[in-house]
Protein backbone atom coordinates (compact mmCIF):
# COMPACT_ATOMS: atom_id res chain seq x y z
CA UNK A 1 0.00 0.00 0.00
CA UNK A 2 1.09 3.57 -0.64
CA UNK A 3 1.05 5.59 2.61
CA UNK A 4 0.15 9.30 2.92
CA UNK A 5 0.70 11.05 6.25
CA UNK A 6 -1.79 13.66 7.43
CA UNK A 7 -0.83 16.61 9.63
CA UNK A 8 -3.12 15.46 12.43
CA UNK A 9 -1.24 12.15 12.63
CA UNK A 10 -3.79 10.26 10.56
CA UNK A 11 -2.79 8.04 7.68
CA UNK A 12 -4.35 7.33 4.31
CA UNK A 13 -3.37 4.16 2.48
CA UNK A 14 -3.97 3.59 -1.21
CA UNK A 15 -3.31 0.49 -3.25
CA UNK A 16 0.11 0.34 -4.85
CA UNK A 17 0.52 1.23 -8.53
CA UNK A 18 2.05 -2.16 -9.30
CA UNK A 19 -1.13 -3.93 -8.14
CA UNK A 20 -3.27 -1.71 -10.38
CA UNK A 21 -1.28 -2.86 -13.41
CA UNK A 22 -2.95 -6.28 -13.05
CA UNK A 23 -6.51 -4.90 -13.07
CA UNK A 24 -9.06 -5.14 -15.89
CA UNK A 25 -8.20 -2.45 -18.38
CA UNK A 26 -11.02 0.02 -17.61
CA UNK A 27 -10.87 -0.28 -13.82
CA UNK A 28 -7.97 2.12 -13.10
CA UNK A 29 -10.05 4.98 -14.56
CA UNK A 30 -13.00 4.08 -12.35
CA UNK A 31 -10.71 3.91 -9.31
CA UNK A 32 -9.19 7.34 -10.06
CA UNK A 33 -12.60 8.92 -10.46
CA UNK A 34 -13.90 7.19 -7.33
CA UNK A 35 -11.09 8.44 -5.09
CA UNK A 36 -11.20 11.95 -6.57
CA UNK A 37 -14.91 12.33 -6.14
CA UNK A 38 -15.67 10.39 -2.97
CA UNK A 39 -12.56 10.32 -0.83
CA UNK A 40 -10.33 13.34 -1.53
CA UNK A 41 -12.81 15.91 -0.16
CA UNK A 42 -13.05 13.97 3.12
CA UNK A 43 -9.37 13.70 4.04
CA UNK A 44 -9.39 17.29 5.40
CA UNK A 45 -5.71 17.81 4.69
CA UNK A 46 -4.62 19.99 1.78
CA UNK A 47 -1.14 18.48 1.55
CA UNK A 48 -2.41 14.92 1.47
CA UNK A 49 -5.05 15.89 -1.09
CA UNK A 50 -2.32 17.35 -3.30
CA UNK A 51 -0.06 14.31 -2.94
CA UNK A 52 -2.92 11.93 -3.70
CA UNK A 53 -3.98 14.03 -6.72
CA UNK A 54 -0.43 13.65 -8.02
CA UNK A 55 -0.47 9.92 -7.32
CA UNK A 56 -3.77 9.53 -9.19
CA UNK A 57 -2.40 11.54 -12.12
CA UNK A 58 0.57 9.17 -12.22
CA UNK A 59 -1.77 6.18 -12.32
CA UNK A 60 -3.71 7.83 -15.12
CA UNK A 61 -0.71 8.64 -17.29
CA UNK A 62 1.45 5.62 -16.45
CA UNK A 63 -1.16 2.87 -16.31
CA UNK A 64 -4.76 3.67 -17.23
CA UNK A 65 -4.33 5.45 -20.57
CA UNK A 66 -1.33 3.45 -21.90
CA UNK A 67 -3.05 0.15 -21.15
CA UNK A 68 -6.19 1.11 -23.05
CA UNK A 69 -4.18 2.51 -25.94
CA UNK A 70 -1.99 -0.58 -26.16
CA UNK A 71 -5.09 -2.76 -26.47
CA UNK A 72 -6.68 -0.47 -29.09
CA UNK A 73 -3.44 -0.35 -31.05
CA UNK A 74 -3.02 -4.12 -30.95
CA UNK A 75 -4.17 -6.85 -33.32
CA UNK A 76 -6.29 -8.94 -30.99
CA UNK A 77 -9.75 -8.13 -32.29
CA UNK A 78 -11.58 -9.99 -29.54
CA UNK A 79 -9.68 -8.05 -26.88
CA UNK A 80 -10.19 -4.77 -28.73
CA UNK A 81 -13.93 -5.42 -28.90
CA UNK A 82 -14.10 -6.31 -25.20
CA UNK A 83 -12.22 -3.15 -24.24
CA UNK A 84 -14.32 -1.02 -26.58
CA UNK A 85 -17.50 -2.37 -25.01
CA UNK A 86 -16.16 -1.48 -21.56
CA UNK A 87 -15.21 1.99 -22.78
CA UNK A 88 -18.68 2.34 -24.28
CA UNK A 89 -20.29 1.53 -20.91
CA UNK A 90 -17.93 3.90 -19.16
CA UNK A 91 -18.56 6.68 -21.70
CA UNK A 92 -22.29 6.43 -21.08
CA UNK A 93 -21.75 6.69 -17.34
CA UNK A 94 -18.88 9.20 -17.16
CA UNK A 95 -17.72 10.55 -20.49
CA UNK A 96 -14.85 12.69 -19.20
CA UNK A 97 -13.07 9.53 -18.04
CA UNK A 98 -12.60 8.33 -21.61
CA UNK A 99 -11.87 11.77 -23.12
CA UNK A 100 -8.08 11.10 -23.32
CA UNK A 101 -8.62 8.12 -25.63
CA UNK A 102 -11.16 9.73 -27.97
CA UNK A 103 -8.58 10.32 -30.72
CA UNK A 104 -7.51 6.65 -30.59
CA UNK A 105 -11.11 5.54 -31.02
CA UNK A 106 -11.53 7.87 -34.02
CA UNK A 107 -8.35 6.44 -35.53
CA UNK A 108 -9.48 2.86 -34.89
CA UNK A 109 -12.90 3.57 -36.42
CA UNK A 110 -11.23 4.74 -39.64
CA UNK A 111 -8.67 1.92 -39.67
CA UNK A 112 -10.89 -1.06 -38.91
CA UNK A 113 -13.00 -2.84 -41.49
CA UNK A 114 -14.69 -5.07 -38.93
CA UNK A 115 -18.37 -4.23 -38.62
CA UNK A 116 -18.70 -5.08 -34.95
CA UNK A 117 -15.67 -2.95 -34.02
CA UNK A 118 -16.94 -0.01 -36.09
CA UNK A 119 -20.32 -0.39 -34.45
CA UNK A 120 -18.93 0.00 -30.91
CA UNK A 121 -16.57 2.81 -32.01
CA UNK A 122 -19.60 4.55 -33.53
CA UNK A 123 -21.54 4.14 -30.30
CA UNK A 124 -18.71 5.69 -28.23
CA UNK A 125 -18.18 8.55 -30.69
CA UNK A 126 -21.90 9.24 -30.83
CA UNK A 127 -21.86 9.60 -27.04
CA UNK A 128 -19.18 12.27 -27.49
CA UNK A 129 -21.27 14.00 -30.18
CA UNK A 130 -24.38 13.87 -27.98
CA UNK A 131 -22.40 15.39 -25.12
CA UNK A 132 -21.03 18.14 -27.36
CA UNK A 133 -24.54 18.86 -28.62
CA UNK A 134 -25.82 18.97 -25.06
CA UNK A 135 -23.19 21.56 -24.21
CA UNK A 136 -23.99 23.60 -27.33
CA UNK A 137 -27.71 23.42 -26.54
CA UNK A 138 -27.12 24.57 -22.98
CA UNK A 139 -25.15 27.55 -24.29
CA UNK A 140 -27.85 28.29 -26.87
CA UNK A 141 -30.55 28.04 -24.19
CA UNK A 142 -28.70 30.57 -22.11
CA UNK A 143 -28.36 32.85 -25.10
CA UNK A 144 -32.03 32.36 -25.99
CA UNK A 145 -33.10 33.52 -22.53
CA UNK A 146 -31.05 36.65 -23.04
CA UNK A 147 -32.59 37.23 -26.51
CA UNK A 148 -36.11 36.72 -25.07
CA UNK A 149 -35.39 39.32 -22.43
CA UNK A 150 -34.06 41.74 -25.00
CA UNK A 151 -37.09 41.08 -27.24
CA UNK A 152 -39.45 41.81 -24.34
CA UNK A 153 -37.58 45.02 -23.68
CA UNK A 154 -37.94 45.90 -27.38
CA UNK A 155 -34.20 45.93 -27.91
CA UNK A 156 -34.35 43.49 -30.85
CA UNK A 157 -36.82 43.13 -33.70
CA UNK A 158 -39.40 40.31 -34.04
CA UNK A 159 -37.54 39.17 -37.17
CA UNK A 160 -34.24 38.71 -35.28
CA UNK A 161 -36.07 37.03 -32.43
CA UNK A 162 -37.87 34.52 -34.68
CA UNK A 163 -34.60 33.76 -36.48
CA UNK A 164 -32.84 32.98 -33.18
CA UNK A 165 -35.85 30.98 -31.95
CA UNK A 166 -35.86 28.90 -35.15
CA UNK A 167 -32.14 28.11 -34.80
CA UNK A 168 -32.69 27.08 -31.19
CA UNK A 169 -35.62 24.76 -32.03
CA UNK A 170 -33.67 23.09 -34.84
CA UNK A 171 -30.76 22.45 -32.51
CA UNK A 172 -33.09 21.15 -29.82
CA UNK A 173 -34.56 18.60 -32.21
CA UNK B 1 -21.77 6.84 33.81
CA UNK B 2 -20.93 7.38 30.13
CA UNK B 3 -20.38 10.94 29.16
CA UNK B 4 -20.45 12.12 25.58
CA UNK B 5 -18.16 15.03 26.49
CA UNK B 6 -15.24 12.86 27.50
CA UNK B 7 -12.56 13.01 24.86
CA UNK B 8 -10.13 10.24 24.18
CA UNK B 9 -7.13 10.68 21.89
CA UNK B 10 -6.38 6.93 21.43
CA UNK B 11 -2.76 7.77 22.28
CA UNK B 12 -1.65 4.20 23.02
CA UNK B 13 -3.27 2.85 19.85
CA UNK B 14 -1.65 5.56 17.72
CA UNK B 15 1.72 4.79 19.32
CA UNK B 16 1.32 1.13 18.50
CA UNK B 17 0.43 1.97 14.90
CA UNK B 18 3.51 4.20 14.66
CA UNK B 19 5.67 1.37 15.99
CA UNK B 20 4.32 -0.93 13.25
CA UNK B 21 4.98 1.71 10.60
CA UNK B 22 8.53 2.31 11.83
CA UNK B 23 9.15 -1.42 11.83
CA UNK B 24 7.86 -1.75 8.27
CA UNK B 25 10.09 1.13 7.16
CA UNK B 26 13.06 -0.80 8.49
CA UNK B 27 11.89 -3.70 6.36
CA UNK B 28 9.66 -6.57 7.35
CA UNK B 29 11.45 -9.61 8.65
CA UNK B 30 10.41 -12.58 6.52
CA UNK B 31 8.56 -15.13 8.60
CA UNK B 32 10.70 -18.24 8.82
CA UNK B 33 8.86 -21.33 9.94
CA UNK B 34 10.60 -24.02 11.98
CA UNK B 35 12.25 -26.73 9.86
CA UNK B 36 10.25 -29.47 11.51
CA UNK B 37 6.96 -28.01 10.22
CA UNK B 38 5.17 -28.34 6.90
CA UNK B 39 5.25 -25.26 4.71
CA UNK B 40 2.23 -24.59 2.53
CA UNK B 41 1.57 -22.04 -0.22
CA UNK B 42 -1.35 -19.84 -1.13
CA UNK B 43 -1.77 -20.60 -4.83
CA UNK B 44 -3.51 -18.85 -7.67
CA UNK B 45 -5.76 -20.78 -10.07
CA UNK B 46 -3.01 -21.69 -12.56
CA UNK B 47 -0.55 -22.73 -9.86
CA UNK B 48 -3.19 -24.90 -8.17
CA UNK B 49 -4.04 -26.61 -11.46
CA UNK B 50 -0.35 -27.26 -12.10
CA UNK B 51 -0.02 -28.82 -8.67
CA UNK B 52 -3.01 -31.11 -9.31
CA UNK B 53 -1.51 -32.17 -12.64
CA UNK B 54 1.86 -32.94 -11.05
CA UNK B 55 0.13 -34.88 -8.30
CA UNK B 56 -1.93 -37.03 -10.69
CA UNK B 57 1.10 -37.63 -12.90
CA UNK B 58 2.98 -38.97 -9.89
CA UNK B 59 0.13 -41.41 -9.19
CA UNK B 60 0.07 -42.57 -12.83
CA UNK B 61 3.81 -43.11 -12.67
CA UNK B 62 3.40 -45.31 -9.58
CA UNK B 63 0.72 -47.32 -11.38
CA UNK B 64 3.14 -47.93 -14.28
CA UNK B 65 5.97 -48.80 -11.90
CA UNK B 66 4.35 -51.33 -9.57
CA UNK B 67 0.58 -51.20 -10.00
CA UNK B 68 0.17 -50.28 -6.33
CA UNK B 69 -0.32 -46.52 -6.12
CA UNK B 70 -0.49 -44.65 -2.85
CA UNK B 71 -0.48 -41.07 -1.73
CA UNK B 72 1.40 -39.32 1.03
CA UNK B 73 -0.06 -36.48 3.01
CA UNK B 74 0.81 -34.65 6.23
CA UNK B 75 -0.79 -36.21 9.31
CA UNK B 76 -3.29 -33.87 10.96
CA UNK B 77 -3.46 -35.68 14.29
CA UNK B 78 -3.00 -33.74 17.56
CA UNK B 79 0.41 -35.31 18.01
CA UNK B 80 1.61 -33.65 14.83
CA UNK B 81 0.56 -30.12 15.82
CA UNK B 82 3.43 -27.93 16.90
CA UNK B 83 3.30 -24.51 18.58
CA UNK B 84 5.86 -22.26 16.98
CA UNK B 85 6.87 -19.95 19.83
CA UNK B 86 8.83 -17.56 17.63
CA UNK B 87 5.90 -16.77 15.31
CA UNK B 88 3.19 -17.64 17.84
CA UNK B 89 1.47 -20.04 15.46
CA UNK B 90 0.07 -23.55 15.62
CA UNK B 91 1.65 -25.46 12.76
CA UNK B 92 1.62 -28.94 11.31
CA UNK B 93 4.65 -31.12 11.93
CA UNK B 94 6.37 -33.26 9.32
CA UNK B 95 4.73 -36.59 10.17
CA UNK B 96 3.54 -38.05 6.90
CA UNK B 97 0.94 -40.75 6.44
CA UNK B 98 0.51 -43.04 3.48
CA UNK B 99 -2.85 -43.93 1.98
CA UNK B 100 -2.92 -46.90 -0.36
CA UNK B 101 -5.33 -47.30 -3.23
CA UNK B 102 -5.40 -51.09 -3.17
CA UNK B 103 -6.16 -51.62 0.52
CA UNK B 104 -9.73 -52.66 1.35
CA UNK B 105 -9.65 -50.48 4.44
CA UNK B 106 -8.88 -47.34 2.52
CA UNK B 107 -10.59 -47.90 -0.82
CA UNK B 108 -13.73 -45.92 0.08
CA UNK B 109 -11.65 -43.14 1.55
CA UNK B 110 -9.44 -43.00 -1.54
CA UNK B 111 -12.42 -42.91 -3.91
CA UNK B 112 -13.90 -40.01 -1.97
CA UNK B 113 -10.57 -38.23 -1.96
CA UNK B 114 -10.21 -38.60 -5.71
CA UNK B 115 -13.78 -37.37 -6.22
CA UNK B 116 -13.00 -34.21 -4.24
CA UNK B 117 -9.79 -33.76 -6.23
CA UNK B 118 -11.81 -34.07 -9.45
CA UNK B 119 -14.28 -31.45 -8.19
CA UNK B 120 -11.46 -29.09 -7.22
CA UNK B 121 -9.98 -29.48 -10.69
CA UNK B 122 -13.37 -28.67 -12.22
CA UNK B 123 -13.86 -25.60 -10.03
CA UNK B 124 -10.42 -24.25 -10.91
CA UNK B 125 -10.87 -24.88 -14.63
CA UNK B 126 -14.24 -23.13 -14.65
CA UNK B 127 -13.03 -20.42 -12.22
CA UNK B 128 -15.94 -21.15 -9.89
CA UNK B 129 -16.17 -21.50 -6.12
CA UNK B 130 -18.19 -24.02 -4.12
CA UNK B 131 -19.05 -24.46 -0.47
CA UNK B 132 -18.32 -27.63 1.49
CA UNK B 133 -22.03 -28.37 1.42
CA UNK B 134 -22.09 -28.22 -2.38
CA UNK B 135 -19.18 -30.65 -2.56
CA UNK B 136 -21.11 -33.05 -0.36
CA UNK B 137 -24.16 -32.77 -2.61
CA UNK B 138 -22.07 -33.38 -5.72
CA UNK B 139 -21.82 -37.08 -4.72
CA UNK B 140 -24.14 -37.75 -1.79
CA UNK B 141 -24.15 -41.53 -2.17
CA UNK B 142 -20.37 -41.73 -2.25
CA UNK B 143 -19.80 -39.43 0.72
CA UNK B 144 -22.72 -40.73 2.81
CA UNK B 145 -22.20 -38.02 5.42
CA UNK B 146 -20.87 -34.47 5.09
CA UNK B 147 -18.23 -35.29 7.70
CA UNK B 148 -16.59 -37.55 5.11
CA UNK B 149 -16.52 -34.96 2.33
CA UNK B 150 -15.32 -32.26 4.77
CA UNK B 151 -12.42 -34.49 5.82
CA UNK B 152 -11.51 -35.18 2.19
CA UNK B 153 -11.57 -31.43 1.42
CA UNK B 154 -9.00 -30.81 4.14
CA UNK B 155 -7.00 -33.85 2.99
CA UNK B 156 -6.91 -32.57 -0.60
CA UNK B 157 -5.68 -29.14 0.52
CA UNK B 158 -2.96 -30.60 2.74
CA UNK B 159 -2.03 -33.20 0.10
CA UNK B 160 -1.48 -30.37 -2.39
CA UNK B 161 0.34 -28.36 0.29
CA UNK B 162 -1.96 -25.40 -0.17
CA UNK B 163 -4.72 -23.48 1.59
CA UNK B 164 -8.33 -24.53 1.31
CA UNK B 165 -9.20 -21.26 -0.38
CA UNK B 166 -6.71 -22.07 -3.13
CA UNK B 167 -8.82 -25.12 -3.97
CA UNK B 168 -11.82 -22.81 -4.55
CA UNK B 169 -13.78 -24.66 -1.85
CA UNK B 170 -14.86 -21.86 0.40
CA UNK B 171 -16.59 -21.31 3.70
CA UNK B 172 -20.13 -19.99 3.58
CA UNK B 173 -20.46 -16.24 4.12
CA UNK B 174 -20.73 -15.61 7.84
CA UNK B 175 -19.01 -12.49 9.13
CA UNK B 176 -19.44 -8.85 8.34
CA UNK B 177 -17.19 -5.83 8.16
CA UNK B 178 -17.85 -2.11 8.30
CA UNK B 179 -15.79 1.06 8.64
CA UNK B 180 -13.04 3.04 6.98
CA UNK B 181 -12.22 0.67 4.16
CA UNK B 182 -12.70 0.49 0.39
CA UNK B 183 -12.29 -2.80 -1.44
CA UNK B 184 -12.51 -4.11 -4.99
CA UNK B 185 -14.61 -7.17 -5.70
CA UNK B 186 -13.76 -8.00 -9.34
CA UNK B 187 -15.07 -4.91 -11.20
CA UNK B 188 -16.91 -3.27 -8.31
CA UNK B 189 -15.59 -0.78 -5.79
CA UNK B 190 -17.26 -1.25 -2.42
CA UNK B 191 -17.24 1.44 0.27
CA UNK B 192 -17.60 -0.21 3.66
CA UNK B 193 -18.68 3.08 5.23
CA UNK B 194 -21.64 3.40 2.93
CA UNK B 195 -23.45 0.12 3.47
CA UNK B 196 -25.43 1.01 6.59
CA UNK B 197 -25.00 -0.62 9.96
CA UNK B 198 -25.12 -4.14 8.54
CA UNK B 199 -21.89 -3.59 6.64
CA UNK B 200 -20.37 -5.85 4.02
CA UNK B 201 -20.81 -9.60 4.29
CA UNK B 202 -17.27 -10.96 4.15
CA UNK B 203 -17.02 -12.81 0.87
CA UNK B 204 -15.57 -16.31 1.09
CA UNK B 205 -14.24 -15.79 -2.44
CA UNK B 206 -11.33 -13.78 -1.16
CA UNK B 207 -9.26 -14.30 -4.28
CA UNK B 208 -11.62 -11.79 -5.92
CA UNK B 209 -11.15 -9.21 -3.17
CA UNK B 210 -8.52 -6.50 -3.05
CA UNK B 211 -8.00 -3.72 -0.50
CA UNK B 212 -7.79 -0.43 -2.35
CA UNK B 213 -8.06 2.37 0.21
CA UNK B 214 -8.28 2.94 3.92
CA UNK B 215 -7.76 5.74 6.41
CA UNK B 216 -8.38 3.55 9.43
CA UNK B 217 -5.97 3.53 12.37
CA UNK B 218 -6.93 0.22 13.95
CA UNK B 219 -9.07 -2.87 13.48
CA UNK B 220 -11.52 -4.13 16.06
CA UNK B 221 -12.73 -7.72 15.92
CA UNK B 222 -15.96 -8.21 17.81
CA UNK B 223 -17.22 -11.57 19.02
CA UNK B 224 -20.89 -10.74 19.04
CA UNK B 225 -23.32 -9.35 16.54
CA UNK B 226 -25.15 -7.43 19.29
CA UNK B 227 -21.98 -5.51 20.21
CA UNK B 228 -21.26 -4.93 16.53
CA UNK B 229 -24.74 -3.44 16.15
CA UNK B 230 -24.11 -1.12 19.07
CA UNK B 231 -20.87 0.13 17.49
CA UNK B 232 -22.38 0.35 14.02
CA UNK B 233 -25.35 2.32 15.30
CA UNK B 234 -22.99 4.75 17.02
CA UNK B 235 -21.01 4.99 13.72
CA UNK B 236 -18.00 4.34 15.94
CA UNK B 237 -15.58 4.50 12.98
CA UNK B 238 -16.45 8.14 12.29
CA UNK B 239 -15.14 9.39 15.63
CA UNK B 240 -12.44 6.76 15.97
CA UNK B 241 -11.07 5.82 12.53
CA UNK B 242 -11.30 2.06 12.45
CA UNK B 243 -12.51 -1.06 10.71
CA UNK B 244 -14.99 -3.23 12.61
CA UNK B 245 -15.33 -6.90 11.94
CA UNK B 246 -17.43 -9.67 13.41
CA UNK B 247 -17.73 -13.38 12.77
CA UNK B 248 -20.64 -13.89 15.18
CA UNK B 249 -18.64 -16.36 17.25
CA UNK B 250 -15.49 -18.21 16.24
CA UNK B 251 -14.09 -16.78 13.02
CA UNK B 252 -14.52 -19.11 10.05
CA UNK B 253 -11.84 -19.48 7.38
CA UNK B 254 -13.08 -16.51 5.32
CA UNK B 255 -13.22 -14.12 8.28
CA UNK B 256 -9.82 -15.14 9.61
CA UNK B 257 -8.23 -14.97 6.19
CA UNK B 258 -9.75 -11.54 5.54
CA UNK B 259 -8.54 -10.26 8.92
CA UNK B 260 -5.09 -11.62 8.19
CA UNK B 261 -5.11 -9.77 4.84
CA UNK B 262 -6.25 -6.51 6.46
CA UNK B 263 -3.65 -6.77 9.19
CA UNK B 264 -0.83 -7.66 6.80
CA UNK B 265 -1.58 -5.20 4.02
CA UNK B 266 -2.65 -2.21 6.12
CA UNK B 267 -0.24 -2.95 8.97
CA UNK B 268 -2.77 -1.68 11.53
CA UNK B 269 -3.07 -2.60 15.21
CA UNK B 270 -5.72 -5.30 15.66
CA UNK B 271 -7.81 -5.75 18.81
CA UNK B 272 -10.43 -8.23 19.85
CA UNK B 273 -13.50 -7.58 21.94
CA UNK B 274 -14.93 -10.80 23.32
CA UNK B 275 -17.03 -11.91 26.27
CA UNK B 276 -15.20 -12.24 29.54
CA UNK B 277 -15.43 -16.03 29.58
CA UNK B 278 -13.21 -18.94 28.49
CA UNK B 279 -15.04 -19.23 25.17
CA UNK B 280 -14.34 -15.56 24.41
CA UNK B 281 -10.67 -16.09 25.24
CA UNK B 282 -10.67 -19.18 23.01
CA UNK B 283 -12.12 -17.13 20.13
CA UNK B 284 -9.33 -14.60 20.62
CA UNK B 285 -6.76 -17.43 20.64
CA UNK B 286 -8.05 -18.77 17.32
CA UNK B 287 -7.54 -15.37 15.69
CA UNK B 288 -4.16 -15.08 17.39
CA UNK B 289 -2.45 -18.34 16.50
CA UNK B 290 -4.90 -20.47 14.51
CA UNK B 291 -7.00 -23.50 15.34
CA UNK B 292 -5.66 -27.00 15.84
CA UNK B 293 -7.90 -28.45 13.14
CA UNK B 294 -6.60 -26.08 10.47
CA UNK B 295 -3.06 -25.83 11.82
CA UNK B 296 -1.58 -26.49 8.36
CA UNK B 297 -3.16 -23.21 7.21
CA UNK B 298 -2.20 -21.14 10.26
CA UNK B 299 0.35 -18.91 8.49
CA UNK B 300 -2.51 -17.75 6.23
CA UNK B 301 -5.23 -17.57 8.86
CA UNK B 302 -3.66 -16.39 12.11
CA UNK B 303 -3.08 -12.78 13.13
CA UNK B 304 -0.30 -13.08 15.71
CA UNK B 305 -0.27 -9.37 16.51
CA UNK B 306 -3.93 -9.24 17.63
CA UNK B 307 -4.35 -7.85 21.16
CA UNK B 308 -7.05 -8.87 23.61
CA UNK B 309 -8.67 -5.51 24.37
CA UNK B 310 -11.46 -6.92 26.50
CA UNK B 311 -13.58 -7.82 28.21
CA UNK B 312 -10.90 -8.78 30.73
CA UNK B 313 -11.79 -10.21 34.14
CA UNK B 314 -10.00 -7.29 35.78
CA UNK B 315 -12.26 -4.88 33.84
CA UNK B 316 -15.29 -6.09 35.75
CA UNK B 317 -14.14 -4.43 38.99
CA UNK B 318 -12.38 -1.54 37.28
CA UNK B 319 -15.58 -0.53 35.46
CA UNK B 320 -17.78 -1.42 38.43
CA UNK B 321 -19.84 -4.04 36.63
CA UNK B 322 -22.69 -4.85 39.07
CA UNK B 323 -22.87 -8.34 40.52
CA UNK B 324 -26.34 -8.71 39.04
CA UNK B 325 -24.89 -8.93 35.50
CA UNK B 326 -21.92 -11.14 36.41
CA UNK B 327 -22.55 -14.81 35.77
CA UNK B 328 -21.13 -17.64 37.91
CA UNK B 329 -18.88 -20.02 35.97
CA UNK B 330 -20.20 -23.55 35.45
CA UNK B 331 -18.13 -26.76 35.47
CA UNK B 332 -17.46 -26.56 31.74
CA UNK B 333 -16.25 -22.94 32.04
CA UNK B 334 -13.86 -23.95 34.79
CA UNK B 335 -12.55 -26.87 32.73
CA UNK B 336 -12.12 -24.68 29.63
CA UNK B 337 -10.29 -22.01 31.64
CA UNK B 338 -8.00 -24.64 33.14
CA UNK B 339 -7.36 -26.09 29.67
CA UNK B 340 -6.46 -22.64 28.36
CA UNK B 341 -4.10 -22.09 31.29
CA UNK B 342 -2.30 -25.29 30.28
CA UNK B 343 -1.66 -24.07 26.75
CA UNK B 344 1.93 -23.03 26.06
CA UNK B 345 0.91 -19.82 24.31
CA UNK B 346 -1.03 -18.69 27.41
CA UNK B 347 1.78 -19.64 29.79
CA UNK B 348 4.12 -17.48 27.72
CA UNK B 349 1.84 -14.44 28.06
CA UNK B 350 1.93 -13.55 31.76
CA UNK B 351 -0.81 -10.87 31.53
CA UNK B 352 -3.16 -13.31 29.88
CA UNK B 353 -2.35 -16.05 32.37
CA UNK B 354 -2.99 -13.64 35.25
CA UNK B 355 -6.39 -12.63 33.90
CA UNK B 356 -7.48 -16.24 33.39
CA UNK B 357 -6.27 -17.14 36.89
CA UNK B 358 -8.30 -14.24 38.28
CA UNK B 359 -11.38 -15.54 36.44
CA UNK B 360 -10.76 -18.98 37.92
CA UNK B 361 -10.33 -17.51 41.39
CA UNK B 362 -13.49 -15.38 41.23
CA UNK B 363 -15.37 -18.05 39.24
CA UNK B 364 -17.29 -15.40 37.35
CA UNK B 365 -17.82 -14.46 33.74
CA UNK B 366 -19.64 -11.63 31.94
CA UNK B 367 -20.85 -10.76 28.49
CA UNK B 368 -19.88 -7.64 26.55
CA UNK B 369 -23.49 -6.51 27.00
CA UNK B 370 -22.89 -6.27 30.77
CA UNK B 371 -21.65 -2.72 30.12
CA UNK B 372 -25.20 -1.76 29.18
CA UNK B 373 -25.88 -1.69 32.92
CA UNK B 374 -24.11 1.71 32.82
CA UNK B 375 -26.13 2.87 29.80
CA UNK B 376 -26.25 1.82 26.16
CA UNK B 377 -23.49 4.29 25.16
CA UNK B 378 -20.99 3.19 27.82
CA UNK B 379 -19.29 0.71 25.51
CA UNK B 380 -18.78 3.19 22.68
CA UNK B 381 -18.29 6.42 24.64
CA UNK B 382 -16.21 5.26 27.56
CA UNK B 383 -15.01 1.64 27.73
CA UNK B 384 -13.50 1.22 24.27
CA UNK B 385 -12.05 4.73 23.84
CA UNK B 386 -10.52 4.65 27.31
CA UNK B 387 -8.87 1.27 26.75
CA UNK B 388 -7.60 2.29 23.33
CA UNK B 389 -6.19 5.49 24.84
CA UNK B 390 -4.55 3.95 27.89
CA UNK B 391 -3.27 0.81 26.18
CA UNK B 392 -5.02 -1.46 28.67
CA UNK B 393 -4.91 -4.64 26.60
CA UNK B 394 -3.22 -8.07 26.64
Amino acid sequence: MRIFHKKDGGIVQLIDKDEIKEWPVELPLIFIEYIRKNKLPNYNDKNVEKEIEQYLDDILTEIAIPRMISVLDGDDETEIKTVLERIDDLAKKKLELVQPIKSYIEKLDKKSSKKDINKVCGSILSTFIKEENKKKLAEKRKLMRQIEQEFLEGKISDKDYSKARKEYLIMKE
Amino acid sequence: MASKNESWDLKATKQLYQEYLNRSLKGQKRKILPVETVEIDDLNKTEALTRIREFTESIIEKIYQNGRPSIFLPSRTTGNIIWDEENDLLLLGKQIMEKQFHSLASVADMTRLMKVLEKVNELLLKDLHATKREIFYSAVTLFGDQKNSDKCIEDVASMLYTTRNSTHIVASAKGSCVGRLRIRDRNDIIDLEGLGGGGWTISPMLDNIEIIESDAEFILVIEKDAAMMRLAEARFWRKYPCILLTAQGVGNVAVRMFLKRLSKELNLPVFSLVDSDPYGHYIHSVYLRGSKRLSYESPFLATPKIKLLGVLTRDLDKYKIPNSVRIPMNKQDIKRTTDLLNEDFVKKNKNWEEDLKLALKLKIKAEIQAFSSHGFEFLTDRYLPEKLTTGDWI
